[in-house]
């Protein structure tokens, strides 16, 4: 089942989405990349109802495209989260909501600080330090409430996802097999193998 | 369980002498699931009003940004800060105008109200999902510890205490009713506001 | 030809076999004595049955037990509770001590697991050790001691009060001191009384009257304070401990 967690570092964040695409029992793909990269210092992991989450993560990333071309800067993390959460609330009450749960990171560039937001889709957003969405969470949010560490180096941050994600593999029974991992931080985003 | 009690979280304010609180706890939820364990529920509206939220998140935020948004309309059109009482009939004209489809949230806010000759005078007020006001003259309570926090208040809470005291007593109510509800908790934040100043303290709780 | 329309139209009936009757208990332990209190109003949804019910019982010298929830069980409970208690002297010539009640309780109340009585019980009283005890059940015999519990309609509101004002929770004791492991009995009177009149203000189902039982220890006396409450005393079999009885009035809207 699909799983995704994320955590702040020092400044840094770090976030996993795994690369399955399922239809019902059935592995429909097992490469597929659920994180976008909104703008040079933003990603979005996205995860829920299948014909959803792709609709609604290119509605996002091609409006926040148009802001940065229109006004040749970007949204600030906390800016663009507001947005979409936006969309996501006003989606909810329409003929035809998206189900749709979120977690973003992003690197503000104008006071170097990374932010998390963990963001369902009913429209709830919360700004913290490391988050977790699909049935990983109740095996990540442990770990992570013991390990975390806020200041820690970036490599601190990776050994810690190992753990949620291990632990995850070693107990969950429809655990994924693969994750795809990127960081954002003041270079912008880029994808790492664990 | 009801939809007003996913997110989970309570609110509660008192009046003073010459002074008001506001308090709320700081947990967000998805179901029994903790989310968050710094989720504010109360909002400056003016330098003397703030507005506490309880319900569902997502329309805690939204009732939030609207406020704001409406506030300031009322500010740059008036040429003057929003009163209380007018604010509370803004709040429960806001929520009654989705009166079927409502927004899943009971708003409480606690204010210093301009009197005629030129003092202050407590303000305190909540609604229900649909807009129905309650003026009281001691407490308000909402949230998912609602019935817990009208038992506390109602013993603790006595005419006429002063900052201090009230402090201790909005923050004695909240943080025992919170104990008693797994659904609230993870510390607490209050407000006390005086004419003088806006006094915010952040309280730890049991943190379970 | 057999009546189609029963089949073609079918019908569900069902007896429910409990009612909710409203109230709240509410019991503190001291060092050397008990309290066990109770609001007097029984109620069946909005209306008002009476205004005069106790829910609070003298079992032993000893021993109170306060029954909250389907008045009908509660009753029946009280009764067969005292039957076994009455038993329990024929054989063995003295009253049950407060512990074995409790356990008493537990076997009575988990023996209907499967058409339970619908009641919480609170039991107070005095331990053979002279200390002061309340036991509280659920409906199918769990229990504790604990030093103080509130059950019923008002459970919720009261509780945290509780927990506040007799456990001191969420208060930090001036340096040097510490909080005081058991009241004096005069401060447990004027928070069970507050909180009955909290109770009453903001519960509908609260109200009309309050009955509060005090259990003295073997050789203890009510302080003056409570005396010039006026109490009545129970009659007792010996010069062991000592029930008395305090009424008060609460508001009847």
């Amino acid at each position: 089942m699909e799983c995704s967690f994320a955590l702040t570092g020092k400044d840094y964040v770090i976030i996993a989405a795994d690369t399955t695409a399922a239809r019902s029992i059935v592995k429909m793909k097992v490469d597929e990349d659920k994180i976008k990269t909104l703008s040079p210092h933003l990603l979005m992991a996205y995860s829920g109802e299948s014909g959803d989450t792709i609709q609604f993560a290119e509605f996002i990333e091609r409006n926040i495209r148009l802001y940065h071309i229109r006004n040749l800067y970007p949204l600030r993390p906390q800016s663009a989260a507001s947005w979409i959460r936006r969309s996501l609330a006003e989606s909810l009450r329409s003929r035809s909501p998206y189900t749709v749960n979120l977690l973003i990171g992003g690197f503000d560039t104008a006071d170097e600080s990374p932010h998390l937001y963990w963001v369902d889709y009913l429209g709830t957003m919360a700004s913290v330090p490391f988050a977790a969405h699909g049935y990983g969470s109740y095996f990540a949010l442990g770990l992570l409430d013991r390990y975390h560490n806020p200041d820690g180096s970036l490599e601190e941050g990776l050994d810690v996802l190992r753990r949620a994600i291990n632990e995850t593999a070693q107990r969950l029974v429809v655990a994924p097999g693969n994750y795809i991992v990127k960081v954002v931080d003041k270079d912008g985003t880029r994808e790492i193998k664990l | 369980m009801s939809i007003m009690d996913h997110n989970g979280g309570s609110v509660v304010a008192m009046a003073g002498k010459d002074c008001v609180a506001i308090a709320s706890d700081l947990r967000l939820g998805a179901g029994a699931m903790t989310v968050a364990m710094n989720f504010e529920k109360i909002f400056p509206v003016t330098d003397r009003i703030y507005l506490g939220l309880t319900g569902l998140a997502t329309d805690i935020t939204t009732l939030r940004d609207r406020f704001r948004y409406l506030v300031n309309m009322f500010t740059i059109k008036e040429s003057r800060s929003i009163e209380p009482s007018t604010f509370a009939h803004l709040v429960s004209s806001t929520l009654y105008s989705r009166r079927f489809g409502p927004y899943f949230t009971e708003p409480v806010l606690a204010g210093l109200e301009r009197t005629p000759s030129g003092g202050f005078k407590p303000y305190i007020a909540g609604a229900d999902l649909i807009g129905c006001l309650n003026f009281a003259e001691d407490f308000i309570v909402a949230g998912t510890a609602s019935d817990k926090l009208f038992g506390v208040a109602e013993g603790l809470w006595e005419p006429d205490l002063g900052p201090e005291d009230l402090f201790e007593t909005i923050s004695q109510t909240l943080l025992n009713s919170v104990d008693r509800d797994a659904y609230s908790g993870w510390g607490a934040i209050v407000y006390i506001i005086t004419p003088e100043k806006v006094i915010t303290r952040t309280l730890k709780g049991r943190m379970d | 030809m057999p009546d189609m329309s029963a089949i073609a139209n079918p019908q569900q009936r069902q007896f429910n076999p409990y009612a909710e009757n409203g109230g709240t208990i509410l019991a503190v332990a001291g060092a050397d004595f008990t309290v066990i209190a109770g609001d007097t109003r029984q109620s069946e949804g909005y209306s008002i049955q009476t205004r005069y019910a106790s829910k609070v019982f003298r079992l032993t010298d000893r021993a109170v037990l306060a029954v909250n929830g389907f008045a009908a069980d509660g009753n029946m409970f009280v009764k067969k509770v005292k039957q076994r208690l009455e038993w329990y002297r024929h054989n063995h010539a003295k009253d049950m001590p407060l512990r074995s009640i409790a356990r008493l309780i537990q076997t009575m109340l988990y023996a209907q697991r499967f058409f339970p009585y619908y009641v919480y019980n609170i039991l107070g009283g005095i331990e053979e050790d002279g200390t002061g005890a309340v036991y509280s059940f659920d409906p199918v015999g769990s229990y504790e001691r604990e030093a103080c519990r509130a059950a019923g309609a008002a459970q919720s509101l009261l509780q945290p009060f509780l927990d506040n004002q007799i456990y001191f929770k969420n208060q930090t004791a001036a340096r040097g001191y510490s909080h005081p492991a058991h009241l004096p009995l005069p401060d447990v009177l004027s928070i069970v009384i507050d909180s009955f009149t909290s109770a009453t203000e903001r519960h509908i189902e609260v109200g009309d009257g309050l009955e509060m039982y005090i259990v003295m220890a073997k050789g203890q006396t009510l302080p003056d304070a409570v005396t010039n409450l006026l109490p009545e005393e129970l009659p007792s079999t010996g010069d062991g401990e000592r029930v008395f009885v305090l009424k008060r009035d609460l508001k009847k809207d």
